[in-house]
């Protein structure tokens, strides 16, 4: 009776093993899997590398009003402010980042520079592969963190696709 | 106007104050801690009632009133923050922005507006105004200020501050109702003074600078006040300054937070010409010439070979101080000059005879001024000189207290000099004879004759001064010698106050600490007299030296002979290749003013702290370029800078929470001379020396380290022994848009002079 | 720059009428806007000069009334009211109709001859006989686009036959 049930107890175990053999697997490729994103599945929300958007005209949304870096319990945004002429206009208001750096060793992810900004301009992406052998690598200068179109143009995309049946949509 | 004898009591929000009667019920209520919104009220202009955000509610009056033009009552029971007024401003506010562009995250003012303020106080935020906002394009109206039309809400500030305050009446309000603009006087242009008081003034982002506009955000600096390093009447300024890639750079100079003599004034030397600081003609590292060519140096290599050269010239050397270094590099300087170099060739360009005005106070017992004085004083008289020119912060003092209290102003000048229109008396003397005028008040006929003027116009003018019961004598350097004397011996037995003007930030304090052949510190009478600077400067060119010294002064620009500064070593101290420099056979690279700690002295006397503001990579205060070779060439630092070998006490963290404890420490500990003296670069050391040695110097450290000018003293001094070189004296003349060396390496005060008067420095320094 | 001797005489009467001098500038404003047609920069600095008050000064002043100008008008400046009970009475149309006739269409307007310029302005206190408009100093009243017309023809053959 005994060996019976144990028996019984085994086979009941091995069964959910084999029905989950023949389930989808729930363990994500990275970084083995197709497209961009290698795999990697982020929710919406997730925080990953700072994008700076563009706007309608590609212009710069970014104004440089420093509320981010003002906003940033890191310190880690560093700005230095120029003004548009009518020859070079950078942004549409009248002044533009000449420079924006941010620095992702200091940088906690928390969103608040997304909340202050007046314009839109900076946008948590998905972007996530931030690690590196030497940290002045890690200060990420504005054309790295610039958007390379207009929004409307598809330039988050990539970042948008979260769910696996988009990700399939846009392949 | 208030009245201080009498006070009238009254009740605000259910507390009852006190105020003197004819005191403004918005200031009775600051006085005593309520604060009442207003933006076109501003303390020490007129009255204008038009922005109406300082409406309260008064008991027994039918209608809101506006705080600003209502003066306190007895008896009267005010209400100033119930919901009525708070709709009324909220309404108010509405209006105003209604019109008012929503570019806060690029407008300068963003971060310090008051409409921001008030807006987010009141919460006006969302407006029921659907029409679409009138927009117009910036204007420039001059080099440095420029006009944002929509973003003003035309509270008249900036008109009656150019017109009242600084006697420009250069801005004009045009049209009315809503299409009303500020308008400048040149049509789309403005012909001012450039004093950039308007900017300062505007409570909005409407009027802006040329030298901050969407540089940086007022919370990305560092604010430091300290003292201007531009013309002898030491306004306070507070520096704001931003990391950059050379150190720091200074982005502001204003005085917003009205803290010391100026209140909230600076002209436009002081507000805008500071680029020269980050000028990319500006050197920051040493150099060496090496056949005919600047090589650049380390400063080791520098300073010895400096040292070595000294140590070889012995004697026959000569050196040139500066009137922009601090009174400590001064002080030291000369120490170093007669300690260790056993020279006595010691000498600065003189702007002012302050030997001989030392020498008169002190023989006559008389009174100095401050620049304090001049703002109480009830009645001034002024021999030669220039204030709106040259002491733009005088002669803004003058104007106000002519304005506010009837200040009498009787001037003697050879030209009819702006503040002739101010003047309760003109008296137009013959030029080069002012001096002769104290002369002809005691009743000389000779003196009368060169003065050129007919009694039927001296006499009235000197019955009227000889019926003030207080005076306060401000003269120019057109007064030297026998003059000064004369003018104080007149004036000093009726109990007036003397102020005597010179050019440069620090011309009196180089004075007291002894930058003369023939006198030390505290004008005191040197054993052995060395060479005055044109006798130098010969003997340079003759051969007779053998190294020169020059320390943050330009003599080239007035000295034609080239051969001066050819024939000897020269050593030159600077922040730029002046014509000096171009000579100098190494060049030790300097930081200026804002970069150092230290004192300066201001023309009438106060003494003042220069505190760190910004930095530049590779530079180094003169003080430290000092010692340095003082310790190439062996010389005992101890007894240069007697910092004894103090150790350093834990004064308590510097950073983090408690970060204040430092600071407290160091105020308690230094404002006793107890501070733990860590090293011979610390100039307070060397004030402490200079307290002991200089008579007045001896001033309060405690209101001297919190920021406030601490006047000094000649009485003390004995003046048996000072001679009169009046031949020395070259005044600058340096008018708005000059500041000698410096000013010629700020684009900015170039840019202002290009487009205004032609500035005309007779001698640069 | 001297005035004409009419001018001369009014402002060396009216200078003692006022206890302050800068009192007299409104004034005197429209008296010189009469004699030269606008106001001048020459009388805007002579003003200045005589009342001692800035340029700007006087410029801000002309600049809130609007029936002083700094710009020639036409030989007959024919103003139309369009307020309120001119305006219920067809003011507006007055208005149109003046300018399409004179083919001016911009406020302040003049025709390319010189002869006329159009300037829409508040009441001008004659509503009992509203519409109306003025031509330089005088009135004309209840006015319909033809009368209009037959007012301006008449204005043109009286220059004609000057």
């Amino acid at each position: 009776m005994q060996l019976i049930q144990n028996i019984a107890a085994i086979a009941k175990g091995m069964s959910i093993t084999f029905m989950e053999m023949f389930q989808p697997t729930t363990v994500e490729n990275y970084p083995d899997g197709k497209g961009p994103m290698k795999g990697a599945v982020f929710q919406e929300r997730f925080r990953g590398m700072h994008v700076l958007q563009r706007d309608e005209q590609g212009l710069e949304k970014c104004v440089a009003c420093f509320l981010c870096a003002a906003a940033c319990p890191s310190n880690c945004i560093y700005i230095e402010a120029a003004d548009n002429t009518a020859e070079v206009r950078i942004s549409s208001a009248e002044r533009y980042a000449k420079v924006y750096n941010i620095d992702y060793n200091r940088c906690i992810f928390c969103g608040y520079c997304v909340e202050a900004c007046p314009t839109d301009a900076i946008t948590h992406g998905h972007g996530f592969e931030l690690a590196s052998y030497n940290a002045t690598n890690l200060v990420y200068r504005k054309e790295q963190l610039l958007a390379i179109a207009p929004a409307h143009q598809g330039a988050n995309a990539m970042f948008n696709a979260s769910e696996p049946e988009k990700a399939k949509a846009q392949a | 106007m208030a009245d201080a004898t009498q006070n009238v009591t009254l009740t605000v929000n259910g507390k009852t104050i006190t105020a003197a009667k004819g005191t403004l019920l918005i200031e009775a209520c600051k006085q005593n801690g309520i604060e009442i919104p207003a933006f076109c009220y501003y303390p020490g202009l007129s009255l204008q009632g038009a922005c109406r955000m300082c409406l309260v509610e008064i008991e027994k009056m039918p209608k809101m009133q506006t705080a600003c033009t209502t003066p306190v009552a007895e008896g009267m029971v005010v209400q100033t923050e119930t919901e009525k007024v708070v709709q009324a401003r909220k309404s108010t506010l509405e209006i105003l922005l209604a019109n008012h562009p929503l570019d806060c995250p690029v407008c300068d003012a963003g971060g310090e507006c008051e409409l921001q303020d008030m807006t987010y106080k009141y919460g006006a935020g969302e407006s029921k105004f659907i029409d679409i906002k009138s927009h117009r394009d910036e204007q420039q109206w001059s080099p440095v200020i420029f006009y944002d039309r929509p973003r003003c809400i035309l509270c008249y500030r900036c008109v009656r501050v150019c017109g009242e305050g600084m006697d420009v009446w250069a801005l004009g309000i045009q049209n009315r109702g809503q299409g009303s603009v500020i308008a400048p006087n040149q049509g789309g242009k403005l012909d001012c003074e450039d004093c950039g008081e308007c900017i300062d003034i505007c409570p909005v982002g409407a009027l802006t600078s040329s030298t901050y506009r969407y540089k940086t955000r007022p919370w990305e600096m560092t604010h430091t006040g300290t003292v201007c390093a531009h013309c002898a009447d030491g306004c306070i300024t507070t520096v704001g300054v931003r990391r950059s890639d050379t150190g720091s750079e200074i982005v502001r100079c204003d005085n917003r937070d009205r803290s010391g003599l100026n209140d909230d004034f600076l002209c436009g030397k002081g507000r805008f010409a500071f680029d020269f600081a980050s000028s990319k003609e500006r050197v920051t590292t040493p150099l060496i010439k090496r056949d005919g060519k600047f090589v650049a140096a380390t400063w080791a290599e520098a300073v010895e070979l400096v040292a070595a050269r000294f140590k070889k010239a012995g004697a026959s050397l000569g050196v040139i101080g500066s009137n922009h270094t601090t009174n400590e590099e001064n002080y030291l300087l000369q120490k170093f000059a007669r300690t260790v170099l056993r020279t006595n060739h010691i000498d600065h360009h003189r702007t002012a005879d302050y030997p001989s005005f030392a020498r008169a106070i002190a023989s006559s017992k008389a009174q100095t001024a401050s620049l304090k004085d001049v703002a109480a004083a009830s009645a001034v008289l002024l021999i030669g000189g220039n204030p709106s020119e040259e002491h733009p912060f005088l002669a803004w003092q003058l104007r106000t207290a002519v304005r506010q209290h009837r200040q009498k102003i009787y001037v003697v000048n050879a030209a009819p000099i702006k503040l002739k229109k101010q003047a309760a008396h003109f008296l137009q003397v013959t030029s080069g004879k002012e001096g002769e005028f104290a002369a002809a008040f005691s009743g000389d006929a000779a003196a009368l004759a060169h003065l050129g003027v007919d009694t039927a116009r001296f006499d009235p003018f000197t019955a009227a001064l000889a019926s003030e019961s207080s005076l306060l004598v401000v003269f120019g350097s057109e007064l030297r010698g026998a003059g000064i004397d004369k003018l104080v011996a007149t004036f000093a037995p009726k109990g007036a106050k003397f102020l005597c003007l010179g050019d440069y930030a620090n011309s009196r304090g180089a004075a007291d600490m002894g930058l003369f052949p023939d006198l030390l510190p505290g004008y005191q009478k040197a054993e052995n007299s060395g060479l005055a600077l044109p006798q130098m400067l010969d003997a340079a060119a003759a051969g007779t030296f053998e190294a020169l010294w020059v320390v943050g002064a330009n003599p080239a620009a007035r000295h034609a002979d080239v051969n001066a500064f050819a024939k000897p070593f020269l050593v030159v101290q600077d922040m730029f290749l002046t014509e000096t420099a171009q000579h100098a056979d190494v060049f030790l690279p300097a930081s200026f003013a804002y970069e150092k700690a230290g004192t300066v002295t201001n023309t009438a006397g106060d003494l003042q702290r220069l505190k760190k503001a910004s930095d530049v990579h590779g530079v180094k205060p003169d003080f430290e370029i000092i010692l340095r070779i003082a310790e190439k060439m062996g010389a005992d630092i101890n007894a240069l800078v007697p910092f004894r070998g103090y150790t350093s006490a834990d004064a308590g963290q510097s950073r983090g929470p408690q970060s204040g404890e430092a600071d407290r420490n160091a105020v308690f500990t230094e404002a006793r001379g107890l501070e733990a003296k860590t090293s011979p670069l610390d100039p307070t050391i060397t004030l402490e020396e200079i307290a002991q040695t200089v008579p007045g110097y001896a001033v309060s450290r405690l209101k001297l380290l919190a920021g406030e000018a601490q006047p000094t003293t000649l009485v003390q001094i004995d003046p048996a022994g000072i001679a009169s070189h009046s031949e020395l004296i070259v005044p600058a003349r340096n008018g708005l848009y000059a500041s000698g060396t410096l000013g010629g390496y700020s684009e900015t005060l170039r840019a202002m002079g290009a487009t205004h008067r032609a500035a005309e420095p007779v001698g640069a320094d | 720059m001297k005035f004409s001797d009419q001018l001369e005489a009014r402002f060396a009467g009216m200078i003692t009428h006022y206890p302050a001098r800068r009192s007299l500038l409104v004034p005197f404003l429209l008296y010189s806007q009469d004699e030269y047609g606008y106001v001048t920069d020459e009388v805007i600095a002579e003003l200045s000069r005589r009342l001692e008050i800035t340029e700007l000064d006087i410029r801000n002043v002309i600049s809130y009334y609007s029936m002083l100008r700094t710009k020639p008008a036409g030989r007959f400046n024919v103003q139309v009211c369009t307020n309120i009970c001119c305006l219920l009475r067809g003011g507006e149309e007055m208005l149109a109709h003046a300018r399409e006739k004179l083919g001016v269409q911009v406020n302040k307007g003049i025709t390319p001859d010189g002869m006329f310029s159009v300037e829409e302005v508040e009441c001008i206190g004659a509503c009992s006989w509203a519409p109306a408009m003025q031509v330089n100093y005088t009135f004309h009243e209840n006015l319909t686009p033809e009368k209009i017309d037959k007012i301006l023809d008449d204005y043109r053959s009286e220059a004609a036959h000057k």
